[in-house]
């Protein structure tokens, strides 16, 4: 690309970042207008937005229950971490060993079509039951969110690699096991990341779902103790951390995603 | 034991016997290819022409053992194949690259399972790419490369792995004409010198007669044989292959040949109505 073209494309990116910017200023403004401005809304109900960066910039330094603010943020990172990491490591090899042995297919794909359907946060009372309110439970129902879609991505992943590959190995002279390292699973590689950012995203869903019901810290907690106390600001602090911990996390898989399909036309 | 097909006296690589391939879509079966017997001596460039959709490339499957014949039994040197072997390289018409894998990787694909040394392998991919004249290209990924960079890249990734049999479905179909009449010099040039055994199918009689030892012409779909023609010295030139494609084409000995050869294809195209 010349220099030209790619001076053009910045500054087109540069005006992009700006109505960006604006749309994200003009709707502060807008909670503004309805809070503090007009008062159509009492503090109650909608807190303004100075008393939420405020709550956010107190309980950075005051603690709330057991956690200051990063504290809790640090909480819910570790239940998110810890039960994705889970989920990724049971569910691609399970789903690569699924799609590639028929057998284990039909072993393993009826129990999982009964269990699939069941959302997440049903498990929570067993959860809770079986592990507790400690991490332990957090980890369980955010390890099932993230399970199934990478599971079941893998799984197709595997199953539907284009068969000219595998016969172009084999005339090659790859075997059996090496087709299945060397050509399955790298032709897989896009449809499994794909699977991944869907389970992380189902897995922020969980992670929060898991704290409302039963948790003495993180977000989710927050949110639910903002309810509970009449503090909407609490409230919608933890939703606004809820929401750019979301939004890290589906930038990092997307980077990795750019990052291991470097192969594949944009 | 198997039965000589040709009666011919130079060992016999591949032999395809009575082979009718079947296949399954949408609950019916069609046949593809009929009752088709051809022997390949070893050596030998054996080039099929036919019309489109005439079942050459089912039956070329069925010599790479990708397919198993529905009747009939394929053979290579005397043994039933009953599956695909590094013996037997196919080049695919899609090419059938690993888009994950540069060009380098792709061509170096096969050797990993010979046995071979880093360094012998690093000097045998170069050799080709060298060959294919994709020098520069080696750490492009297939999606950077156009459709006649991809289609050398298949090829060199075969010739590389140094099969006893080369089956080429259409290898130069996506290539430029220029480019196309190097590869079949090419081709022609390692075929001399390494004495290999090809299959070769091609929509172009051109190719096929600079090319091949015999032309087999197939009839339209279920494929059939309708005619072998050899192509020898004295229905071409003498010592043709050390001729360059654009002296060949040019002979009237050529034309005659394309005539012939074509009239069979017209006839199958005509007569069935595939057009």
């Amino acid at each position: 690309m010349g220099h030209f073209a790619e001076k053009f494309l910045d500054q087109i990116y540069q005006e992009k970042i700006v109505l960006s910017l604006s749309s994200v200023l003009g709707f502060i403004f807008l909670w503004y207008l309805v809070t503090d401005l007009l008062g159509l809304m009492p503090a109650i109900v909608l807190p303004s937005p100075e008393k939420v960066f405020f709550t956010i910039y107190e309980k950075i330094l005051v603690p709330v229950g057991e956690e200051k603010l990063f504290g809790h943020i640090g909480v819910s990172l570790v239940r998110i971490l810890v039960g994705t990491g889970m989920a990724l490591g049971l569910a691609i090899p399970l789903g690569i060993l699924m799609g590639w042995y028929e057998n284990l297919d039909a072993i393993a794909s009826p129990i999982i079509e009964v269990l699939r359907p069941i959302p997440p946060i049903a498990w929570i009372p067993l959860a809770i039951l079986w592990l507790g309110i400690g991490l332990g439970s957090k980890v369980f129902i955010i390890t099932i969110g993230v399970f199934f879609p990478t599971l079941i991505n893998t799984y197709l992943g595997v199953k539907f690699v284009e068969p000219l590959l595998i016969k172009a190995a084999q005339t090659l002279g790859a075997k059996d096991k090496n087709i299945l390292w060397e050509v399955v699973v790298p032709a897989s590689v896009p449809l499994i990341v794909a699977g991944v950012r869907i389970g992380v995203g189902l897995g922020m869903m969980c992670l929060v779902a898991a704290e409302l019901v039963a948790a003495s810290s993180g977000l989710g907690f927050l949110i639910m103790l903002g309810g509970d106390d009449l503090k909407p600001e609490l409230s919608i602090t933890g939703m606004i951390l809820i929401g750019i911990l979301g939004l890290i996390a589906d930038r990092i898989v997307l980077n990795i995603e750019r990052k291991v399909i470097y192969w594949k036309k944009e | 034991m198997i039965r000589s097909v040709n009666g011919n006296q130079q060992p016999e690589k591949l032999v395809a016997q009575n082979v009718s391939v079947l296949y399954e879509k949408d609950d019916k079966s069609f046949l593809a290819v009929d009752d088709v017997s051809l022997s390949v001596q070893e050596g030998e460039f054996v080039v099929i022409v036919g019309p489109s959709g005439c079942g050459k490339t089912s039956f070329m499957n069925t010599l790479a053992g990708l397919v198993r014949p529905a009747k009939g039994k394929v053979y290579m040197d005397g043994e039933e194949i009953t599956g695909p072997s590094a013996e037997r390289g196919v080049v695919f018409q899609q090419f059938a690259l690993f888009p994950w894998k540069t060009a380098y990787e792709n061509i170096e694909f096969g050797l990993k399972y010979r046995g071979i040394s880093k360094e012998q392998r690093d000097e045998i991919v170069r050799k080709y790419i060298r060959l294919v004249k994709l020098e520069g290209f080696e750490n492009s990924f297939p999606h950077e490369l156009s459709g006649g960079m991809k289609q050398r890249v298949a090829i060199a990734r075969v010739y590389a792995n140094r099969p006893q049999v080369l089956l080429m479905d259409e290898p130069f179909g996506a290539l430029d004409a220029q480019t196309r009449t190097i590869m079949q010099e090419d081709l022609t040039e390692m075929f001399l010198a390494e004495k290999r055994t090809v299959v070769f199918i091609t929509h172009s009689v051109d190719e096929a007669i600079y090319l091949g030892d015999r032309v087999v012409i197939m009839t339209a779909r279920p494929g059939k044989i309708k005619k072998i023609i050899r192509i020898t010295e004295e229905n071409l030139v003498p010592d043709r292959r050390n001729l360059n494609y654009d002296e060949v084409v040019n002979l009237k000995e050529f034309r005659d040949l394309k005539g012939e050869i074509w009239g069979l294809i017209k006839a199958e195209i005509l007569e069935k109505h595939i057009l």
